[in-house]
């Protein structure tokens, strides 16, 4: 398998001006040196608590936002310093999926606007036949019908409103997607719906998928590979398998651990580590090892020095001192 | 657990009279809480989980209104209480937390300012006591240097610090029911982990019985004794939480179960999703509220609403397969 | 009653449910509003009577009867016998006029002594003497102008044939041929006031429009650029906001004479400002929700976002501001012409005939309160609206 899509050594910083005159100058790390690689028809899942910079790296990627530095590598070009002309024909292949269903479909628009506006800003359909069939099509393949079209997303459910979006998505025939938390607004009997069509459609059109969620357990469900992040940096990279059931890094064992799960036996058997404390704020991390305040095995170098990632077997990436 | 029975809901009817129509939010609902237990209250959003409780809170919003039922808590019925009676048990003898501790705090005023306050609109103490008591509490729930946080700001406190003021706050003038609104839904799973053993350890500490509820299985699993499911308005299953997740009983509850994946089992398990989505309460289905996702559904589920059946003591399902007249055979391959 | 049921007769598992689309929604909460309903009631009869109601009237807004000048709504007639009366103008003259109220003008002249202070009217025939001679009287006698005195009843008596008549006996009746009464020039001031109702609206309208395109596009550009353009931008729209109104007009006056142009000028200048911040907080909060990022991530142009995405999108609170607009533009008009800034004779805005109602304020109020009411029903008619308006497009108000 080819990489389809290379992140190196990715940076994206939000500056904060504050005080009179705007002058002093504060960067919120949200994305801080993030290297992976997608190959064709993978899954990666990326997860990571709220504000470690997953959602902030899919939309960097998607040059929604400016990267600070680094480089973004799409089939082989590198897009990072493209201006917004040069990327349409890469919009056209990478596209995304959002975690509201409720705020990522403009409600003053049809169903048949919303998903014929990605079919005509890359002028996909030859005819307006061509495009209301495509439209159809397209409903079909999300599960719904295709006299939905002239509908307007308030008169579906949250589930249904997803699959718009999913078909929004599928309408340019991307190679690659990134799924920003596409199931955690969404009931649990309609979340596995969602899954199994997306794994549906990576099946019939080997499409790639960058699956950023923080329900573990889903994410173990959908993805070849895991990335966990924390406060903007990845901490450990590797197989799924490899990852759930040999976790390296202290932090992905205190939150794997944290995952509660369906089962009471299992439950009430299951010894748990349980982190103290907070996140810290990303305007302001920890030196060294970004996780040193809750983390167990703290030593003095985590206090000195940012611990890299390195290769310990299979392709399994852990950043942290224990194993250097 | 002790037999006591603290609160007792019979019949409850909820409805929302919108100007589309009327929307029944709550269908009937009864079921009993003991002292001292943990009991999970479960469904998907519009299943009437939420609304059970305002209604037992009397937190009803306009258009909403109870139509039918009673409340006894103590021996009281709460449905026929003024809002000015109700007010001295709100807070007092059952207390609420909610799912967003973002918006449930008042900005403008410090942490120890609200909570000295709750206890002093409930006890006739003086502030140094109530502040006193403030203090215990917020060492209780486990926030470092309570002393010092008691004059911060909300706005200082991060999710998970607030949650643990929240719950200090209600539970601050020990409450016999805590009715917790999905307290961990808006909070990360190592927060959520902290929040759940520190519900844990307070139920054994203080004897507070909890209505927790939620849409996640596995909190369900990991904090509760008794787990009450609710679809459509209406509760489908009600059982201990080991014979619920061993043995459920009710066609929605075993398809709950199967759409949700398991991280501790290593083999790519396949997600058995239950097709469609919740019925519309504006007409909500005249059988069964289940039936048109029903693997099972039979010509009677369309037409009638099926009993909450006693499959065995203390299991009690709604679904017309427990009916005598039921054909046995599929009964046998449901369960 | 058993037996598993055929899946396929359910009409599958997607269904939608039919509910109202967003201004279906927004007018259904809008005609449960009474006031605001009173208020659009209101404004739709005032713009009909503005449009249309001068062709009815009988009269332009320019034409001149100066016989005809200062004659209340309500008149009293005066019987003169044979079915003739006449109506007595407080500038000591007779007025011909039917019994239903309708007057007939002025009659012939037959003699008029200013030195025995009487007119000699010649009515059908007969001979009518207007005597006022009574009221030098009443005032010589150096006393306070009072109720009594001041009367116009006190002043003058009138001889039909050489037999007084009863001053007394008249009966008030409502002015059939000028409905609001004449001015001073003898000019039909309901046909005016509709007149002045056209300019009041047009400038409304002109205010909402300029409103809705510049305001619209130079918030929804700010906004959406963000960053430096949006601080130059804004800039510019505090600087035009600091800039006191009535400067503004006195020195567009230098270039272009006063009248309806400079007026709407100035408040095309000046009023989009409030709209153009307003636009700008929407699509500030906007930008970041995920259908916007979505159109990006689709690389749809930036004027297709902001046109096709954000505006709509911040259509509630625009509907309203815009609203709330035209009043404020109506009363700022009339205000200009009132201190003499706007329009200029012979037309007619409610402003200026307030104005020139001033003048004879104590003799003849009617002239300065018809046009007061109209400015206050039509600044009352749109606030209710507006209110309304806002309530119903309130997205915390809908379910």
């Amino acid at each position: 398998m080819s990489n389809l899509l290379e992140v190196q050594d990715l940076k994206k910083y939000f500056t904060k001006t504050s005080g009179l005159l705007k002058k002093t100058e504060q960067h919120v790390k949200a994305v801080d040196n993030v290297s992976f690689t997608v190959a064709h028809g993978e899954t990666l899942g990326l997860v990571g608590e709220s504000g470690c910079g997953k959602s902030t790296t899919g939309r960097t990627i998607l040059k929604l936002y400016q990267p600070t530095s680094g480089k973004i590598v799409f089939d082989g070009v590198d897009i990072t310093n493209f201006t917004e002309k040069q990327m349409l024909p890469y919009r056209k292949k990478m596209q995304m999926i959002f975690q509201d269903p409720y705020a990522s479909l403009n409600g003053r628009m049809t169903i048949s606007d919303i998903i014929g506006e990605a079919i005509d800003t890359h002028k996909v359909a030859t005819s307006a036949k061509d495009r209301d069939d495509m439209i159809a099509n397209l409903l079909e393949r999300v599960g719904l019908m295709k006299d939905h079209a002239s509908r307007y997303p308030h008169e579906f459910s949250g589930g249904q409103r997803q699959r718009i979006g999913i078909a929004r998505a599928l309408a340019v025939n991307p190679e690659f997607i990134i799924c920003d938390e596409p199931i955690s607004a969404l009931d649990v009997s309609i979340q596995a719906q969602v899954v199994n069509m997306l794994e549906e459609i990576q099946r019939k059109t080997g499409v790639g998928y960058l699956f950023i969620a923080h329900d573990l357990s889903m994410v173990k469900h959908i993805s070849n590979r895991i990335g966990v992040m924390y406060l903007g940096q990845l901490v450990e990279i590797g197989d799924r398998d490899k990852v759930y059931s040999n976790p390296e890094h202290p932090y992905t064992k205190a939150l794997l651990s944290a995952i509660p799960i369906p089962d009471p036996q299992s439950e009430k058997s299951k010894s748990r580590i349980v982190l103290q404390g907070d996140v810290p704020s990303p305007l302001n991390p920890p030196s060294g090892c970004h996780f040193r305040t809750r983390c167990q095995y703290c030593m003095k170098i985590c206090k000195e020095v940012e611990p890299v990632l390195q290769t310990l077997e299979d392709n399994h990436q852990v950043a942290c001192h224990l194993f250097s | 657990m002790k037999n006591e029975k603290i609160l007792k809901v019979k019949g409850l009817e909820t409805s929302f009279f919108t100007h589309l129509g009327e929307v029944k939010a709550v269908r009937n609902v009864s079921f009993d809480i003991y002292k001292g237990e943990v009991v999970g209250l479960v469904g998907e959003s519009g299943s009437g989980k939420s609304i059970t409780c305002m209604s037992i809170m009397k937190l009803l919003q306009h258009p909403g209104k109870i139509k039918n039922g009673e409340v006894i808590f103590k021996g009281e019925d709460l449905v026929t209480k003024s809002s000015k009676e109700m007010r001295k048990i709100q807070g007092d003898e059952i207390s609420m937390i909610f799912q967003d501790p973002m918006t449930a705090l008042n900005p403008v005023y410090t942490i120890g300012n609200q909570m000295v306050e709750v206890i002093r609109a409930h006890k006739k103490i003086s502030k140094k006591e109530a502040e006193q008591t403030a203090l215990k509490m917020l060492e209780a729930v486990g926030i470092p240097d309570p002393a010092k946080r008691m004059k911060n700001y909300p706005n200082e406190f991060s999710g998970g610090m607030r949650q643990r003021a929240i719950i200090a706050m209600a539970l601050s003038c020990e409450p016999e029911l805590l009715i917790a609104d999905e307290p961990t839904t808006a909070l990360d799973v190592t927060i959520q982990a902290q929040i759940l053993d520190l519900l844990k350890d307070l139920r054994t500490k203080l004897d507070t019985s909890i209505i927790f509820i939620t849409h996640d299985l596995g909190v369900i699993a990991e904090l509760c004794d008794r787990v009450i499911v609710m679809y459509g308005g209406m509760v489908m299953e009600e059982a201990s939480v080991i014979d619920l997740f061993s043995e459920p009983k009710n066609p929605y509850t075993i398809g709950l179960l199967k759409s949700v994946p398991n991280p501790d089992i290593l083999i790519k398990q396949k997600l058995i999703p239950i097709p469609g989505s919740p019925p519309d309460m504006l007409n909500p289905p005249k059988g069964c509220a289940f039936c048109k996702r029903c693997e099972y559904a039979m010509e009677i589920c369309l037409e009638e609403v099926p009993e909450l059946y006693e499959v065995t003591k203390r299991h009690k399902s709604r679904c017309h397969l427990y009916h005598p007249d039921a054909p046995e055979v599929v009964r046998k391959q449901v369960m | 009653m058993w037996e598993p049921i055929n899946k396929d007769l359910l009409g599958g598992a997607q269904e939608t449910r039919k509910s109202l689309t967003y201004w279906q929604d927004v007018w259904r909460r809008l005609r449960q509003n009474i006031m605001a309903m009173t208020g659009l009631i209101m404004i739709i009869t005032i713009a009909l009577l503005a449009v249309f109601g001068p062709m009815f009237s009988g009269f332009t807004y320019s034409e001149q009867n100066t016989a005809l000048a200062n004659i209340a709504p309500n008149i009293e007639l005066t019987s003169i016998g044979d079915g003739d009366y006449v109506f007595v103008h407080n500038d000591y003259k007779l007025i011909n006029a039917t019994s239903e109220g309708e007057l007939l003008g002025a009659p012939e002249i037959i003699e008029d002594n200013k030195t025995a202070k009487f007119i000699l009217y010649n009515i059908n025939g007969k001979e009518v003497k207007f005597d006022y001679s009574i009221a030098q009287k009443a005032r010589t006698k150096g006393s306070k102008v009072t109720e009594t005195n001041s009367d116009m009843k006190t002043k003058y008596d009138i001889y039909v044939d050489g037999q007084l008549i009863d001053k007394y006996d008249v009966q008030s009746i409502w002015n059939k041929t000028y409905l609001l009464g004449t001015d001073n020039l003898g000019r039909d001031v309901w046909t005016r006031v509709l007149y002045g109702a056209r300019i009041s609206l047009t400038v409304g309208l002109v205010a909402s429009v300029v409103n809705l395109f510049i305001g619209v596009l130079y918030g929804g550009i700010a906004g959406y650029e963000g960053g430096k353009v949006d601080n130059i931008m804004m800039r510019i729209v505090d600087i035009i906001n600091s800039v006191p109104l009535l400067l503004i007009v006195i020195l567009l006056m230098v270039v272009i004479e006063p009248g309806l142009q400079t007026i709407i000028l100035t408040i095309g200048l000046v009023y989009w400002v409030g709209m153009a911040r307003l636009v700008r907080g929407q699509v500030l909060s906007l930008k970041e929700q995920e259908f916007v990022l979505a159109a990006r991530a689709l690389g749809v142009s930036k004027a297709k976002i902001v046109i096709k995405h954000l505006i709509p999108n911040a259509i509630g609170p625009i509907v309203v501001s815009m609203m709330m607009s035209i009043p404020s533009a109506i009363f700022t008009e009339a205000f200009l012409s009132f201190i003499g800034l706007g329009v200029s004779a012979p037309e007619a805005s409610w402003g200026t005939l307030a104005n020139d109602a001033l003048g004879g304020i104590r003799s003849y109020p009617y002239q300065l309160i018809v046009p007061s009411v109209a400015i206050a029903l039509t600044m009352f008619a749109f606030n209710f609206l507006g209110d309304g308006l806002r309530d119903a497009l309130d997205p915390r108000l809908r379910k």
